[in-house]
């Protein structure tokens, strides 16, 4: 291992989740945490703490000048992002590539080159990854009427700089386009600062496939199985799991294989994610677009398989190569992991900051908990609102299923509102339970169960 | 005989048509709680009831309870998290109707930065009219005036984090005599 001391430019969970694999990895590890954090589990847990900045993000956690000078500072020779924050910021991996410290993740260019939705699908078409059927992109009025008599209704139109389903408009007939086309526009340049669109076909019956893969500087390749992250509510996901319930051997195999080639292709290193849409009708599959960094739902991947990704991120930024080969790499069982978030969902989902009073999370076979939270924290309102990742597994899906339902009874919080009562009644829905529901399922039984809570 | 996974699925699709609300399947280790459009009952033992959550409310922090050390500045630390007395001069203006947070948070006057602010003094507002914003955890929330009127004084700064209940405005209401 030639990385000795790792900084962690993230909190919450992740910031914890990384240490962890630090230490069984033997590193040293420094939590960069604003003033907010400065009691967290992970400046507990590292080997020390520097405060970056005051609580507001801007002012700490997305500010490159601040991070880097602490980690230099630190001595650090690796620094690890984390998800959300500055993970998928260019900027912050040449930074680092400036002052001489390890990037543990892909170089800035691959990140660039897949942040950009539209180059991206352009890069996937060319070496045979299917894209939605669409456009490369839409300048007027008069260009997007022909694109969408090229594509049919009903049809997409997307913000090319966007993300987290913002700047998103459904047109289900050709005399809403022009004012969908317009809004779209402005709301793209008001959001990004960049009113390039695109549009393409609407998949109405779409589930959410993602592949993990894992490269090495040495240009190999593999992939750890796939996701299903289908269960989302305002395009962010809530429940995901793996392998995916219900594909073909086939569709499941050409998906993996996709995210191999695009992989491949962009000589990707170390951990990322090739995220797809399924067209349940068509049985037919198509990219989406490329995480560049580790995800939130990890965890069910590293439950099916037995790999630690977060080890396999440090040793791939410490210039080992893959240790493990595609055909070491099996997936038995099945696992499901729930967000559970400081939200109030009776409430509408209202964000609910405040002190932990009581936190007793349940443990048991099949169990996994990540989180940052103790009795006692005070979860503040600077950030997002995740608490915690539950994570089971089982021998089958069902099993899987009955061990989130109990796990989920068993778990205790109070002093903040959670998300808990609303993800018992999810877990007990008819269509959760047989499995394969598609990512407008949960939007369209929100109220039902809201009404259950 | 224990049920394999396919068995269970097959009941599942046997009975989805059918006019339930939810049931209960054990099977040898297996417990599943299966429901229709929400409802599951309270009461019932199994895992999945709600019931199993302690129902009574959560102990009384004791009052003195030091918060946990933190640095001065407005928005360094936690502080604001936690219900604080307001100050009682602030409350009230004659004539004038306080505009209050809806929530704790982060206020802005303007939807983006360097954008001009929604209201200033002396700008006629509806009741149902955007004032300002609330952020919290990367939630924005939108202030709507609640009454119709004049803004009369802007009590709370750009980017200032508060609290529940907190003065952002005074308004001027317009049926004042």
């Amino acid at each position: 291992m030639a990385l000795k001391r790792v900084f962690i430019a993230n909190r919450g969970e992740i910031a914890v989740r990384v240490i962890r694999a630090c230490r069984v990895l033997g590193l040293e590890t420094i939590a960069a945490v604003s003033e907010a954090d400065r009691d967290s589990l992970a400046a507990e847990l590292a080997d020390r703490a520097m405060i970056i900045g005051p609580a507001p993000p801007a002012e700490s956690y997305l500010n490159i000048a601040a991070v880097l000078d602490a980690a230099v500072e630190a001595g650090a020779d690796a620094l690890h992002p984390g998800y959300g924050f500055l993970a998928e910021q260019p900027a912050l991996a040449s930074a680092c590539a400036e002052r001489g410290i390890k990037f543990i993740g892909p170089d800035a260019d691959a990140i660039a080159a897949m942040g950009n939705k539209l180059a991206a699908r352009r890069q996937a078409r060319e070496i045979g990854v299917p894209v939605v059927p669409g456009s490369a992109s839409v300048r007027t009025q008069e260009d997007a009427a022909v694109v969408a008599a090229e594509i049919g209704y009903p049809l997409l139109i997307k913000a090319a700089a966007g993300g987290g389903g913002r700047g998103i408009k459904i047109v289900t007939e050709a005399p809403g386009l022009d004012d969908a086309f317009a809004t779209a526009s402005a709301e793209a340049r008001a959001a990004f600062g960049d009113e390039t669109l695109y549009m393409e076909r609407y998949v109405g019956n779409a589930r959410h496939i993602e592949v993990q893969v894992l490269g090495d500087s040495e240009g190999g390749v593999v992939h750890v199985g796939e996701r299903d992250c289908s269960v989302q509510r305002r395009y962010q996901k809530v429940v995901e799991e793996a392998p995916a319930p219900g594909l073909s051997d086939a569709l499941r195999g050409d998906i993996r294989a996709a995210a191999v080639t695009l992989a491949e292709a962009i000589r990707y290193e170390n951990a990322g994610t090739v995220e797809f849409i399924v067209d349940g009708d068509r049985d037919a599959f198509y990219f989406l677009e490329m995480n560049t960094r580790i995800q939130v739902e990890h965890p069910v991947t590293e439950m099916v398989t037995g790999l630690d990704l977060v080890a396999e991120q440090l040793r791939i930024a410490g210039g080992e190569g893959l240790t493990v080969a595609q055909s070491d790499i099996r997936t038995q069982g099945h696992a499901i992991e729930c967000r559970i978030t400081a939200e109030d969902a009776a409430a509408g989902f209202q964000p609910s900051p405040g002190r932990i009073e009581a936190w007793e999370p349940p443990v048991g076979d099949g169990i996994r908990v990540d989180t940052h939270c103790r009795a006692g924290d005070v979860v503040p309102p600077f950030y997002d609102s995740l608490l915690a990742k539950l994570i089971v597994t089982g021998d089958n899906r069902l099993q899987a299923v009955a061990r989130l339902q109990a796990a989920l009874a068993r778990f205790t919080v109070t002093g903040v509102s959670t998300t808990i009562p609303f993800l018992r009644l999810l877990a007990c829905q008819l269509d959760f339970v047989k499995g394969g529901v598609n990512t407008r399922w949960l939007e369209g039984n929100l109220e039902d169960l809201k009404g259950g809570i | 005989m224990e049920l394999t996974e396919e068995d269970v699925l097959e009941i599942l699709r046997l009975i989805e048509e059918s006019d339930f609300e939810f049931f209960r399947l054990r099977s040898g280790d297996l417990n599943l709680t299966v429901s229709k459009k929400g409802y599951v009952p309270a009461g019932l033992d199994g895992p999945a009831a709600g019931a199993s959550v302690p129902a009574q409310a959560p102990p009384p922090r004791p009052a003195a309870e030091p918060l946990a050390p933190e640095p001065e500045g407005e928005t360094g630390g936690m502080a604001g998290v936690e219900p604080a007395a307001l100050p009682e001069e602030a409350v009230q203006r004659e004539g004038l109707t306080p505009i209050t947070a809806p929530m704790v948070g982060t206020f802005y006057l303007a939807p983006e930065p360097g954008a001009d602010p929604f209201v200033e003094v002396g700008a006629r507002v509806d009741a149902d009219a955007t004032v300002g914003l609330v952020e919290v955890m990367k939630v924005f929330t939108s202030i709507p005036a609640g009454t119709t009127g004049t803004i009369a004084e802007v009590v709370a700064a750009n980017a200032q984090f508060v609290q529940k209940g907190e003065i952002l405005f005074f308004i001027s209401p317009d049926d004042t005599p």
